[in-house]
């Protein structure tokens, strides 16, 4: 099983990869952005079609981050709607076969990274410096190294559920692929076509690629705002 | 060429850096192309609907105003319409009665009048009646007597007669 195909290395540094993931990333982002932009098309006071969807989705999802993170959190909802589009669209373009990004641990660790950033900022934002380093010896000092421990744990938790999630689809689609291919030249092997890799695929895909990506880009985001929310308060 | 894979689990400060830039880039457009004209949007349409209501609330508050005013003024109306047209009525029986009584006064000055003119009528007539018998007394006894004496003496003989008897 590969990894990310590498296209060409900028060469500096020793070489700079620019690779599947990274390219799938930048067309998750073009779908984005080609996706805001329609939506958001010819804003009429009275809302018609997908106006009326896309006001929806942006006030379920403030709504949603009013009651996850608490009040005065709503800047944060375009960065939890990012990080759930990314996720979402990311592992969903498997289905028009390409290489899902969120199946590369370096994407699922970016993000986890960042949301680790906003979690000890908020934290000193909001309980100051010193309060913070004090949580640390919380409840006695000797908790300290697990305490920094649990903290780290955070992101690598987060990115390792999400990669895993999507890699192992990745991996159990690509063995069943095979072995049905193995299979059908075994019994049919007088056709030209592996005959039995069509449409049995399909319904593990509805699994491994559909609901797995809805389900992980949910739990992703939605882990994200308990953090942050947490952090705050 | 052939392809060059990376292995399947790698981290890699560059590749890391390069998803960050990503997500920070996605959110950028999640937040100018989609929540803030959105957002905006939603805030027009929300005042839009609270001038509205203020609106509303505003010619509600005039209307009842309004009412208020023309129900007053319709109460006043009607006690005015009262008032005038007892002050009418009023006016209109004192009226009367000062017709009535003009008229009762002239009617009895009118009967009293006749009464006086029909007096002196009376007077009058029995006065040309006595100079008539006057005369015709006169006349006879000189015809009864042919002899012209003065008529004023006899006159006055015969209204003494007259009075005498009458």
């Amino acid at each position: 099983m590969n990894g990310p195909q590498v296209y060409f290395e900028i060469p500096v540094l020793g070489g700079l990869p620019i690779t599947e993931s990274m390219r799938n990333q930048w067309f998750v982002m073009l779908l984005i952005l080609c996706l805001c932009v329609f939506l958001t098309r010819n804003l009429q006071k009275i809302p018609t079609g997908k106006q009326a969807l896309a006001e929806k989705a942006v006030v379920m999802l403030t709504n949603l981050v009013d009651s996850t993170m608490g009040e005065g959190c709503r800047h944060y909802a375009p960065f939890v709607a990012a990080i759930m589009m990314s996720s979402l669209f990311g592992s969903l373009i498997s289905v028009i076969g390409l290489r899902p990004t969120t199946a590369d641990l370096n994407t699922t660790l970016g993000w986890a990274l960042i949301v680790f950033f906003l979690i000890h900022y908020s934290n000193i934002k909001f309980h100051g410096l010193k309060a913070y380093l004090k949580g640390y010896l919380d409840p006695i000092f000797i908790m300290a190294p697990l305490n920094v421990l649990s903290e780290i744990a955070t992101p690598i938790s987060m990115s390792f559920r999400h990669f895993g999630n999507m890699a192992g689809g990745l991996v159990i689609t690509t063995l069943l692929l095979s072995g049905l291919a193995a299979f059908s030249n075994a019994i049919l092997g007088f056709l030209p076509v592996p005959l039995l890799q069509i449409g049995i695929p399909g319904v593990l895909s509805l699994y491994f690629d559909l609901f797995t990506a809805a389900m992980q880009a949910f739990i992703f985001s939605m882990l994200t705002m308990a953090y942050v929310g947490n952090a705050r308060s | 060429m052939e392809a060059i894979f990376q292995s399947f689990v790698t981290i890699g400060w560059w590749e890391l850096c390069v998803t960050i830039c990503n997500l920070l880039i996605t959110f950028l457009i999640v937040k100018k192309f989609l929540f803030g004209p959105i957002n905006k949007m939603l805030e027009a349409r929300e005042n839009e609907v609270r001038e509205l209501y203020a609106t509303a609330e505003a010619d509600r508050t005039a209307a009842e105003t309004m009412k208020r005013d023309y129900t007053a003024s319709i109460a006043n109306a009607k006690d005015e319409a009262a008032q005038i047209t007892a002050n009418a009525t009023k006016r209109a029986t004192a009226r009367s009665e000062e017709i009535l009584a003009d008229a009762n006064r002239q009617a009895s000055d009118m009967v009293r009048k006749a009464e006086e003119s029909i007096e002196l009528e009376k007077k009058k007539t029995l006065n040309e009646i006595k100079d008539e018998i006057a005369g015709l007394s006169v006349m006879i006894a000189s015809k009864v007597v042919e002899k012209e004496i003065n008529e004023a003496d006899h006159k006055r003989m015969i209204e003494d007669f007259i009075s005498k008897v009458g």
